[in-house]
């Protein structure tokens, strides 16, 4: 699921505990507010661009469901986007465009001649699986400047790859983005998620309003005082994420880079995901998405991360 | 010292891909020969040996006449012909060179046809040298070929810088079978081929029978009779996506050879390219509609060579409409042309449109 291996601090989670002494109550507006004002600090835009929900895919499906009727929804593939389906149902039509193994690029001058008609356009950068950044500055510029095109961009791992368009957001009403903090700041059981959100969203967001839970709230506002520990956690999975890499490098694993807490890579060894896990050991099987012997390997604690590096040397001696 | 290399060429490989006979295992030649079949395998050997860029490394061991030695004269290829054959060719041909020719010591043997072929050479040579296959044949469903003619050449190349090599399925396809309309294919052996994972050509891949899979293929096949025009001609190439479509419109379509249907009515059943070729001349509107070859990614060129270089160029591009199930394209790398003609195979490349479900499609790059 590629959480966060660490613990956030203790005083977030005794500010989540205190949250749940005023269970009994609605969410209090003036915490909403407190929130909203430490993430556009942190996000570096005005606090009316951002807009709360509990987790960043609920807020992603309500930016499809409202946005996409009448439109064609353009994606790519392989992604992570749960919401297909409500895509589907209210898009004029779904196009998906293909990232083709080795390279996984976006060709943007394809995708540019493909917006010649109302659409929304849905990115996840990095993108999930292949933990690749697909847009740059002057990509954003060339799609957002058609204004029947809204372009819906999900940095669910900003905390990682550092890559961000938050601050074109205000002169950019047809760009919004969608993030987390289940990520970056350990909290994916408190599932904060926010849009940092162009004009036009801001209208169609309109009428939204999701109260987050007490402790989500608190343990999110104690988060955002002091990123520090987000930091230094990111750092750690981030030289974890190499350190993994550089040893699978030398047991025939062809790898990908990647700019989040997971790694793509490919494997000979048939059915690995299934002969990891019959040894206790998850990893994501890409089967069904990609070619064969690509998997997803998202980024644990060292131990964890040893376990599995032992684990796959010793299926590895038995396949060849 | 140079590096001594086989080729051996079928000259029978392919020619009843056009005419629609989709193989030429036995004597089915001389009846594609009767339908007007022309040779295949000339203009693919050429293709090979002038992509091969280390020409002044080797010297090549070649077959008798139009068996290879007919088009190597025309390269600076230092050469040796090999054995006697008669005025037709056989099977029995393509085994005996071989082993000659590894008697001769040659390091690696190309070969140029299709499954048949393939076949021959593992009788005869086994796993001693390693081979290229250059694809020819109708159907090349085993895996030791390369993605093109141009793409062997790369291959013989990588093969004489020093690239390792690895293992790849023979299959043996039943020719009487796949004319009746049915896939029977089996593993007949292995061939020993360089390790260049990006110019070989994956084996086909059996159509999925999951419910999923059926789902997925009736929800294709309802957008797609949705979106169909009464004015148009529509082409529908071989495979059980296909077969859902005409099912969706009531129709009892031929699950491995080209159908035509005009106003939800069947106006041609397994035709040949001359057959299409005649709907063209009296159908003004027309469009192609296939699914990419499990596995290996065609669209053209393997397994239904009734669209050929004319027809395609004929219906045009943007007529040609692409369906296939989501487990079927997400494992493709991309989809490949393969139609003999260069400047086809080139208009084809850039992104097509796959339909992968009910108004749902996916951009996926063709290459050749």
């Amino acid at each position: 699921m590629n959480e966060m291996p660490y613990l956030p601090p203790q005083e977030i989670i005794e500010a989540g505990r205190k949250g749940l002494l005023n269970l009994n109550r609605y969410t209090n507006p003036e915490d909403i507010e407190r929130l909203r004002e430490l993430l556009a600090d942190y996000s570096g835009v005005h606090k009316g661009h951002i807009m709360l929900g509990p987790g960043s895919d609920l807020l992603l499906r309500e930016a499809i469901q409202t946005c996409s009727k009448g439109r064609k929804v353009i994606m790519v593939s392989p992604s992570f986007f749960p919401t297909v389906q409500t895509a589907k149902q209210f898009a004029t039509k779904l196009i998906s465009i293909r990232l083709s193994p080795p390279e996984f690029d976006l060709d943007l001058n394809f995708l540019i001649d493909e917006l010649k008609e109302p659409c929304l356009v849905i990115i996840d950068n990095p993108n999930n699986p292949t933990g690749k950044i697909l847009l740059d500055r002057h990509a954003v510029e060339a799609i957002i400047k058609n204004k029947d095109v809204l372009l819906l961009i999900d940095e669910a791992y900003y905390e990682f790859s550092g890559a961000t368009f938050a601050d074109m957001v205000q002169n950019s009403p047809n760009l919004v983005i969608t993030r987390t903090m289940d990520k970056g700041f350990s909290l994916a059981g408190a599932r904060v998620g926010y849009v940092i959100a162009g004009k036009v969203f801001l209208e169609a967001f309109s009428s939204f309003y999701a109260f987050l839970p007490q402790s989500s709230l608190h343990a999110a506002i104690e988060a955002l005082k002091n990123p520090d520990y987000m930091r230094r956690n990111i750092h750690q999975v981030i030289e974890e994420r190499k350190r993994v890499m550089r040893i699978l490098d030398k047991l025939d694993v062809q790898l990908f880079p990647s700019r989040t807490n997971f790694f793509l890579a490919r494997t000979k060894i048939p059915d690995i995901a299934r002969k990891l896990r019959d040894i206790g050991i998850l990893i994501s099987d890409l089967s069904n998405q990609l070619p064969s012997g690509f998997i997803r390997v998202s980024i644990g604690t060292r131990e964890e991360n040893d376990i599995f590096i032992d684990g796959y040397k010793k299926i590895r001696e038995a396949y060849v | 010292m140079k590096n001594k290399i086989g080729l051996i060429v079928n000259p029978v490989a392919g020619m009843g891909g056009s005419v629609g006979l989709k193989g030429t295992d036995g004597e089915m030649y001389k009846k594609a020969l009767k339908l007007g079949a022309k040779p295949v395998t000339p203009k693919r050997t050429m293709i090979l040996l002038s992509h091969i860029n280390n020409k002044d490394k080797i010297t090549l061991f070649v077959a008798p006449g139009k068996m290879g030695e007919e088009y190597v004269k025309d390269f600076d290829i230092q050469f040796t012909a090999i054995g006697m054959v008669g005025k037709e060719v056989s099977a029995e041909d393509t085994k005996k060179i071989s082993s000659e020719m590894v008697k001769k010591g040659i390091e690696l043997l190309i070969f140029v046809g299709g499954d048949g072929t393939a076949r021959d050479v593992y009788d005869a040579i086994n796993s001693k040298v390693p081979v290229v296959g250059v694809p020819a044949g109708v159907k090349i469903f085993s895996s030791v070929f390369a993605v093109s003619a141009s793409a062997a050449a790369e291959m013989v190349d990588a093969f004489l810088e020093g690239t390792d090599v690895t293992e790849q399925e023979v299959l043996d396809i039943d020719e009487d079978a796949f004319r009746k309309d049915r896939l029977a294919s089996r593993l007949y052996g292995y061939l020993i081929v360089p390790n260049v994972e990006s110019f070989l050509q994956p084996g086909k891949e059996a159509s999925s029978t999951s419910r999923a899979s059926v789902d997925s293929k009736e929800e294709i096949a309802a957008y797609i009779v949705e979106q169909m025009a009464q004015e148009t001609l529509y082409l529908l190439g071989p495979g059980t996506t296909l077969k859902a479509i005409a099912d969706e419109m009531g129709l009892q379509k031929t699950l491995l050879g080209i159908d035509a249907v005009f106003a939800g009515k069947l106006v041609g059943k397994d035709t040949n390219e001359k057959g299409i070729l005649n709907l063209l001349k009296i159908y003004e509107k027309r469009k192609i509609i296939v699914t990419p070859i499990g596995g290996n990614g065609f669209i053209f060129g393997r397994g239904s060579k009734q669209f050929s270089p004319e027809v395609i160029k004929q219906v045009g591009r943007k007529n040609i409409m692409v369906v296939g199930t989501k487990d079927k394209v997400n494992i493709l790398d991309c989809l490949r042309v393969d139609t003999g003609d260069f400047e086809v195979d080139r208009f084809l490349c850039g992104y097509m449109e796959v339909t992968v479900g009910y108004k749902e499609g996916m951009m996926v790059k063709v290459k050749c």
